[in-house]
C-alpha cells in the first residue's frame, strides 16, 4: 500500500492584480511532523496558508488530504476536514467571553435551543487547563493581552479535533518565556500525532521545534531541508539568496556622554501601569527597554509621545522639560513613534503606500493646505528607495504589503520628520531576517546621524545585539539599568522575571 | 463628464477591485500613458455606475417622449443639484466612518427660519440666508462636538438632532407653511443662468470644490486618515476631533444651503420639508461607493450616486407610477444598489 502525505498541496498558483504571490507551489506535511515554512516578507507563505485554510482560492493547484483530492472553498470546509488555521492577524470578538470565542459558531446547546453557557465555559476551562493555560473562561477578551489572545485563538483551534494545526507567526508578539509554553504546547500537539505547519522569521524556535523546513523566495518553494542535517546560515542563504553576515552591525563611533541627553525621563508614571520609572537617552544612543509583555515598556513609550495620559513625572527634550500632552505636541518637540500594533496603530490600511507614508508630514508636502502631488511622490520614492519597498508598491493599498513591508511603511512615515528622537515598539515583529538587518542597520545610521533611539523588543538576541543600554523594566517600574557589555540573557532575563539567579 | 485622472487612480487602489495593476508609468510614451489613462478609467469602480446612469438616460429617452424635454430635464436637474448638495456633505461624514440623519430636519430648520427672517422679521434675504446657514452650521457643531467629545456615537446623536431640530421647526411655525417671500429670494430657487437653473450651478461648484479638497488639501487628508484607522490618525499628529467636528459642519451647512434652495424652489417656509432626505443621501453615498466603515469613497461616485437615484425617481413618475408606491421603489433600490455595490466588492 501507498502511503500518503497527510497534507499535499500540488503547483499552487495565486495571482492578485499585479503580483503573482504563488507561482507553482508544492508543500507537503506528514502526519505527526512540525513543518516550518520560512522566507523572507512577501514570499507567499501566508497566501498559500490561507489557500490551505478555504480563506483564499487557488488559480491553478490542486490539494490532497491523505491522498484524496478535496475542495476548500471555504474555513467552514476546511475546518470540517480538520484543518485548523491561526493566522498572523487574529480573529477574536473583543467583547465577548473566552469561552464564547473559543466555541464561536459550535456554541453547545440547551433543550430550549438557547446557548448552554455551563456547558461552554466548562468545556473551555477544561481545554484552556489542557493546555496550562491560566485564564478564566468568563474572562473578556479585550481585557486580555496580546499573547493570552493567542493562547485563546490556540484553544479555538484545537476545540476542532485538528488534525492539522496552521500557526502563522505564533510568536510575532509573544515574550521568550511566552514563546516557550508555546512551543511545549505545539510539541505536545505532535506528541498526540496532530501536524503543525509552523510560519516563523526566528530561527531559534524553528530549529528548536521543527521536523522539516520549507523554503520559500518569491512565490516558490526553493527547497525542503530537514531540520537535523541544515544550519541557520543554510537557511538564510536560501531565503534571501545572499550571506548576511552581521545582523545588527556595530557601534562605528562612541556615543557622546557630555551630551545632554535628547530625552530624559524622571519619575514617569501613568495610571496603575507606570511608577515612577526614570531613564535618558543622549544623542546617538540606542537605549532599548527589555521586560516581559505587560512591564510597562509600550505605556511608556506611549506616555512620552502623548498618546497615554502622564500621571506624574517630567519629560526633558534637550534639557527643557516638556508637557507633551498630545502626539502632536510631542511631534513637535521633534519626536517619532513607531508603535506596536501596526494593523490598529500604524498603518491606513486601505489607503496607498504612499499617502500612509506622507501622513506625519503634511505640513512638508503642502502649502497652505494645498497638498503637491509632486512631493507627496518624490517623498515616497525616497523613503521607498531607502528601506528597499520596490517602487511599484507605492500606490498599493498598504493592508496588502506583507507584514515586513508594512513595518517598513510605518517606519518611513517617521523617518520623513527627521525626528531627534524615535521611538520604535517592536520594530521588528513579523519582519524577516533580510528586512530585520536592513531595519537595524537603518537604526544604527539614523543613530550615527545624532538621532537619539529608544527601542522596545521583546526578542532578547535583539535587544542585546543592538543596544547600548538596556533598561528593564518590570510590573511598570524600572528594575535596573545594565550597559551593553555587561548585560547577557540571563541577566536580562532575570531582572524581567525578578527570580533570583546566579547570574555569574 | 471628465474624469480626473488622479481621483480614478485613487480609487483603483484604495478598493482594489480594477482590473490588473499597473506597471511604474515613470517613463513610458505618450501613447502608452494615454492607454493607461483609459484603462484606469474603465476598471475605475465609477465606470460601472456612469454607465448605469448613461443607460438609464437613453432608455428613457427612448421609452417616454416627456423625458427629453426641456422642462422635464430642468425639474430633474434642480432635484439632482439639491439632493447632490446633501450628498456631498453625507460624504464627508460617512467618510470618517460616522453617519448624519439630521440633514433632513435642518432642511426644515432652515426652511423655516428663512421664511421666519425674511417675511415675517422682514429682513433683507442676503442676512436671512446667512442666518439659516449659521443655524446649519450650529446644528452640525453641535453633532459634532458631541460625537467628538463625549464619545457618542453618530447615529444616536444625529438620530437626536433629527428629532430635535424637527421639532423646533415645528415650534418656531407652529406647524404652518410661511409664503410671501421677496422675488430676489426666489431666484436663487427658480431662476436660471446661461438656461441652466442657480440651483444646478450651486450644486456643481461645491461638488467641485469639495472633491477638490478631499483630493488635494491636508484637510481632505486627515478626512480619510480618520475613516481609515482613527488610532493611527491620532499617532499620525491629526487632531482627530477637529477633523470630526469640521465634517458635521460641512454636511449641516450644505443640507442647510439645500434647504434655501428648496424654500426658494417652492416658494414657502414648511416644517415639513426634507423628510427622508438622509436616506436618499446616505443611499447615494453609498450607491457611489463610499464605504460606510470609512476610509473610501469620494464625490464623483456620489455624485452619480445621487443621478442614478432621481433618474429612478423621475422614470417612476413618467411610467406612471403613483406617487404613493415611489416610496417602497426608492427605498427597495437603495438598499439593492447597495448591496450589489458590496457583493462586487467581495467577489474582487
Ligand atoms: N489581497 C491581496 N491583494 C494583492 N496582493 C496581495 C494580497 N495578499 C497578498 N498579496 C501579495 O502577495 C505576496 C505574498 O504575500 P504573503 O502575505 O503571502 O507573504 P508572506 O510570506 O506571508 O510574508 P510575511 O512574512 O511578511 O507575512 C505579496 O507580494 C503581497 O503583497
Ligand atoms: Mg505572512
Amino acid at each position: 500500500m501507498v502511503t500518503h502525505p497527510l497534507i499535499a498541496m500540488r503547483g499552487i498558483v495565486k495571482r492578485y492584480p499585479g503580483v503573482t504571490a504563488l507561482r507553482d507551489v508544492s508543500l507537503s506535511v506528514e502526519s505527526g511532523e512540525v513543518m516550518a515554512l520560512v522566507g523572507e516578507n512577501g514570499a507567499g507563505k501566508s497566501t498559500l496558508l490561507k489557500i490551505l485554510a478555504g480563506a483564499a482560492r487557488a488559480d491553478e493547484g490542486v490539494i490532497e488530504i491523505s491522498g484524496e483530492t478535496v475542495q476548500v472553498h471555504s474555513p467552514r470546509e476546511s475546518q470540517a476536514r480538520g484543518i485548523a488555521v491561526i493566522y498572523q492577524e487574529l480573529n477574536l470578538a473583543n467583547d465577548l467571553s473566552v469561552a464564547e470565542n473559543i466555541y464561536v459558531g459550535r456554541e453547545p446547546k440547551t433543550r430550549l435551543g438557547t446557548v448552554d453557557f455551563r456547558t461552554m465555559e466548562r468545556g473551555a476551562a477544561e481545554l484552556l487547563s489542557s493546555l496550562g493555560i491560566d485564564i478564566a473562561p468568563t474572562e473578556i477578551v479585550g481585557n486580555l493581552n496580546i499573547a493570552l489572545r493567542q493562547m485563546v485563538e490556540i484553544a479555538k483551534a484545537l476545540l476542532i479535533d485538528a488534525r492539522v494545526v496552521v500557526m502563522d507567526e505564533p510568536t510575532s508578539s509573544l515574550t521568550e518565556e511566552e514563546v516557550e509554553t508555546l512551543l511545549k504546547l505545539v510539541r505536545q500537539l505532535r506528541s498526540n500525532g496532530v501536524s503543525v505547519i509552523y510560519v516563523s522569521h526566528r530561527m531559534r524556535e524553528i530549529f528548536e521545534i521543527a521536523d522539516r523546513i520549507t523554503v520559500m523566495r518569491d512565490g516558490a518553494v526553493v527547497g525542503v531541508r530537514d531540520a537535523k542535517t541544515t544550519t541557520p546560515n543554510d537557511l538564510v542563504h536560501m531565503m534571501v539568496g545572499r550571506e548576511l553576515e552581521d545582523l545588527y552591525g556595530v557601534r562605528t563611533s562612541p556615543v557622546d556622554a557630555t551630551a545632554t541627553p535628547t530625552l530624559e525621563v524622571r519619575g514617569l508614571s501613568s495610571g496603575k501601569l507606570l511608577h515612577d520609572v526614570s531613564f535618558s537617552v543622549r544623542p546617538g544612543e540606542i537605549l532599548a527597554l527589555a521586560g516581559l509583555i505587560g512591564a510597562g515598556r509600550s505605556d511608556a513609550a506611549m506616555t512620552i509621545f502623548g498618546a497615554a495620559k502622564r500621571g506624574g513625572g517630567e519629560i526633558l527634550i534637550d534639557g527643557q522639560p516638556m508637557a507633551l500632552r498630545t502626539p502632536r505636541e510631542a511631534m513637535d518637540a521633534g519626536i517619532g513613534f513607531v508603535p506596536e500594533d501596526r494593523k490598529h496603530q500604524g498603518l491606513f490600511l486601505g489607503l496607498p503606500v504612499r499617502e500612509n507614508m506622507s501622513s506625519a508630514s503634511l505640513s512638508k508636502i503642502s502649502r497652505l493646505s494645498l497638498v503637491s502631488r509632486r512631493r507627496d511622490r518624490d517623498l515616497a520614492r525616497q523613503y521607498a528607495k531607502q528601506l528597499g519597498i520596490r517602487e511599484s508598491a507605492i500606490e498599493v493599498a498598504a493592508g496588502t504589503l506583507s507584514g515586513g513591508n508594512q513595518q517598513k511603511v510605518v517606519l518611513a512615515r517617521w523617518l520623513a520628520r527627521v525626528p531627534k528622537l524615535l521611538i520604535l515598539d517592536e520594530p521588528t515583529r513579523g519582519v524577516d531576517v533580510g528586512a530585520k538587518a536592513e531595519i537595524y542597520q537603518l537604526v544604527r545610521k539614523i543613530a550615527s546621524e545624532g538621532v537619539a533611539i529608544l527601542v522596545i523588543s521583546s526578542e532578547l538576541t535583539e535587544v542585546l545585539g543592538i543596544a547600548d543600554r538596556i533598561l528593564v523594566m518590570r510590573e511598570g517600574y524600572g528594575v535596573g539599568e545594565l550597559a551593553a557589555a555587561e548585560a547577557s540573557e540571563k541577566r536580562v532575563m532575570a531582572m524581567a522575571t525578578g527570580v533570583q539567579e546566579d547570574v555569574s | 463628464m471628465t474624469i480626473n485622472g488622479e481621483t480614478v487612480k485613487r480609487i483603483t487602489q484604495t478598493t482594489l477591485d480594477g482590473g490588473p495593476a499597473l506597471p511604474a508609468a515613470a517613463r513610458t510614451s505618450l501613447s502608452e500613458k494615454v492607454r493607461h489613462r483609459l484603462l484606469k478609467i474603465i476598471t475605475a469602480r465609477e465606470s460601472t455606475l456612469g454607465a448605469v446612469v448613461i443607460l438609464l438616460v437613453l432608455y428613457l429617452s427612448w421609452a417616454s417622449p416627456y423625458f427629453f424635454t426641456a422642462g422635464n430635464l430642468t425639474v430633474v436637474g434642480r432635484q439632482i443639484a439639491l439632493a447632490l448638495l446633501i450628498s456631498v456633505g453625507m460624504t464627508f461624514v460617512i467618510l470618517i466612518g460616522g453617519i448624519d440623519l439630521s440633514v433632513g430636519s435642518v432642511v426644515a430648520l432652515v426652511s423655516v427660519l428663512s421664511g421666519e427672517a425674511m417675511v415675517n422679521a422682514g429682513l433683507p434675504p442676503v442676512v436671512a440666508v446667512i442666518l439659516a446657514l449659521a443655524a446649519g452650521a450650529l446644528v452640525g457643531l453641535v453633532n459634532g462636538s458631541i460625537n467628538a467629545f463625549a464619545g457618542i456615537p453618530s447615529f444616536v446623536v444625529t438620530l437626536g438632532m433629527l428629532a430635535v431640530a424637527r421639532g423646533l421647526s415645528l415650534g418656531i411655525s407652529g406647524g404652518s407653511t410661511i409664503s410671501g417671500f421677496p422675488p430676489g429670494f426666489l431666484y436663487i430657487g427658480q431662476g436660471a443662468f446661461l438656461g441652466i437653473p442657480v440651483p444646478v450651478w450651486i450644486a456643481a461648484v461645491v461638488a467641485i470644490v469639495a472633491h477638490f479638497v478631499l483630493t488635494r488639501t491636508t484637510f481632505g487628508r486627515h478626512i480619510y486618515f480618520v475613516g481609515s484607522n482613527e488610532e493611527a490618525a491620532k499617532l499620525s499628529g491629526i487632531r482627530v476631533r477637529r477633523v470630526k467636528i469640521s465634517v458635521f459642519v460641512v454636511a449641516s451647512t450644505l443640507a442647510a444651503v439645500s434647504g434655501i434652495l428648496e424654500t426658494a424652489r417652492l416658494s414657502v417656509g414648511q416644517p415639513a420639508a426634507g423628510n427622508g432626505y438622509e436616506l436618499l443621501a446616505i443611499g447615494a453615498a453609498v450607491i457611489g461607493g463610499t464605504s460606510l466603515f470609512g476610509g473610501v469613497g469620494g464625490i464623483l461616485g456620489t455624485a452619480l450616486g445621487t443621478s442614478l437615484l432621481l433618474l429612478i425617481q423621475n422614470a417612476l413618475i413618467l411610467l406612471g407610477i403613483s406617487a404613493y408606491w415611489q416610496q417602497a421603489f426608492s427605498g427597495v433600490i437603495i438598499v439593492g444598489a447597495v448591496a450589489l455595490n458590496m457583493w462586487r466588492r467581495q467577489r474582487n
